[in-house]
């Protein structure tokens, strides 16, 4: 059976020069809650970006649930649900509209899309910031509201690109909450890429390391931890600075 | 049309009516072209050449032209302020096709634009323009206007996507605003007696719809005006429109 996500030799290089991604190939099967690590600048967004379309690839072929994605731009967008690395709201408009919207542009109708918008204002704790205007939301709600966003239309796939930045310790509990219980109730399949490797040893189970736009290791994340060190147990954090420390050059390092 | 291009059209349309700025500007400024040219050179109106409509009706276009220009040059204001927010990339990240993501905004502009160019039209009857066909007219100067509307919005907003820069929608309005003054706005050609300004307006498009707006105004001008107008405006939305969509392509998101 092919992988939910499935990602063969992908290139891309940024017209200022930068090669950000070097041949990526990558399998993620449907279910499986992955995390993609790797250092600042590594190519994580970028590859990101390319699976959900917001930008082109230069070479490689990526597919998900069995479809093209460039060729299917609408059907796709139905299956995946996205939270960029950047905040995407219209600070001018209010949290529950902008939900509302965001509802209404997937194709729900009006009274399905105040339901779903409660929901999801339970859900990631937003209740009595739903008349505000989204500018005024503090940091960490405007990151949940950016995260809710990308929930409307319960996506079987979400791509999470550093979602739980700038949220506070009960925010993030919260978050890991309602996207620990998608992945094992629905089942969704869930990209996170993050630099809070306690949360992707918490939750994640498969991952894979970007380091320069190249993979380093592919695999469950107990392998990882196996392969750098096959006597003691080490956190993820751990294992991850030894094993990076070991391949980066000072050229991967910067950024 | 399908629902998420009827929200888009009516999101950018509400975020007019929210921010209008950009459009009632443009109309302040149409409104005080009338007032102060009116006022300042009406006196020459009694001239043969302006016909029976007087002064009034001979530079009324002109108001109509810069109404237009007024609004193009916020046009987009809602794509920019979306694309500085990041909420584009939400917007694109969703089953909408990507084309009307471009379209809704600049339709909304355009829209906005034509809803200006009536009241305009309203006024100038109040004082006195004269409108040859009636109705017709009406609906000729405002078919004009919607293609021009849309030629400036559309490369303003294609210039925006491409650059990444909501500035750059003012790039189109002041590269086209000494074309304006660059045809025989003031005074009919046969007044006109600089040779240099003369050959230029031929070739100077805006002078197809001044003119052509003339013939439908008070008949100082032939119709032919008016039918190359409509040819010259089509074709410049098309090429403006695709220019737009394929800018999409390229976005910087
Ligand atoms: N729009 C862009 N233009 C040019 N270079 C870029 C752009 N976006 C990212 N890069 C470069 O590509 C590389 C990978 O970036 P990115 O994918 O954002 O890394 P990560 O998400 O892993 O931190 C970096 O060197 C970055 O500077
Ligand atoms: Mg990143």
């Amino acid at each position: 059976m092919i992988a939910e996500i499935q990602i063969q030799e992908l290139f891309k290089k940024y017209p200022k020069g930068t090669e950000a991604l070097k041949g990526v190939s990558l399998e993620i099967q449907k279910g499986q809650f992955f995390t993609l690590l790797g250092p600042n600048g590594a190519g994580k967004s970028t590859l990101v970006q390319i699976l959900t379309t917001l930008i082109n690839k230069d070479s490689g072929s990526f597919s998900i649930a069995g479809l093209n994605p460039e060729a299917n731009q609408s059907r796709i967008q139905k299956m995946i649900g996205v939270a960029s690395q950047d905040n995407e709201i219209d600070p001018t408009e209010k949290v529950e509209n902008l939900l509302v919207f965001q509802c209404r542009l997937f194709g729900l109708t009006k009274p399905e899309a105040s339901k779903r918008a409660n929901e999801l204002t339970q859900l990631f704790e937003l209740d009595k910031e739903r008349s505000k205007k989204a500018g005024a939301l503090s940091g960490g709600n405007k990151r949940r509201l950016h995260c809710a966003l990308a929930l409307v239309h319960r996506p079987r796939i979400l791509f999470l690109d550093e979602p739980t930045v700038g949220m506070d310790p009960v925010a993030r509990a919260n978050f890991w909450e309602v996207i620990t219980q998608l992945n094992t109730q629905e089942p969704v399949t869930v990209f996170l890429t993050t630099q809070y490797l306690d949360e992707a040893d918490k939750h994640a189970t498969e991952m894979a390391l970007i380091i320069a736009g190249e993979i380093k290791y592919s695999g469950t994340i107990i392998g990882f931890k196996k392969m750098v060190n096959p006597n003691g147990v080490m956190s993820l954090d751990d294992s991850y600075l030894q094993f990076v420390k070991t391949v980066s050059n000072p050229e991967t390092s910067k950024n | 049309m399908n629902t998420a291009n009827i929200l888009l059209i009516e999101r950018g349309l509400v975020k007019l009516i929210k921010n209008p700025s950009a459009p009632i500007m443009g109309f302040g400024m149409s409104l005080f072209f009338l007032l102060v040219y009116n006022a300042g050179i009406g006196g020459i109106g009694s001239m043969e050449a302006f016909g029976a409509g007087g002064y009034l009706s001979f530079v009324f276009p002109i108001t109509i032209i810069s109404l237009a220009m007024g609004s193009s040059a916020g046009a987009g204001q809602t794509l920019n302020a979306d694309m500085q927010s990041g909420y584009f990339k939400r917007l694109y990240l969703s089953p909408a096709p990507r084309w009307i993501l471009v379209v809704a905004p600049m339709l909304a502009d355009t829209i906005s634009s034509m809803a200006f160019t009536i009241l305009l039209i309203a006024i100038g009857a109040t004082f006195g323009v004269s409108f040859q066909f009636g109705l017709l007219s009406v609906l000729g100067i405002l078919l004009l206007s919607f293609l021009w509307s849309l030629t400036l919005c559309g490369f303003s907003a294609g210039i925006m996507l491409r650059t990444g820069q909501y500035q750059s929608a003012a790039i189109v309005t002041n590269a086209v605003f000494p074309l304006l003054f660059l045809s025989t706005t003031f005074l009919p050609r046969e007044l006109i007696t600089a040779k240099w300004l003369l050959a230029i307006s031929w070739g100077n498009p805006v002078t197809y719809i001044l003119e052509g707006n003339r013939f439908l105004l008070a008949g100082t001008s032939s119709a032919s005006f008016f039918y190359i107008g409509l040819l010259i405006f089509s074709i410049t939305s098309v090429v403006s429109v695709t220019f737009a969509l394929r800018s999409a392509k390229k976005i910087k998101v």
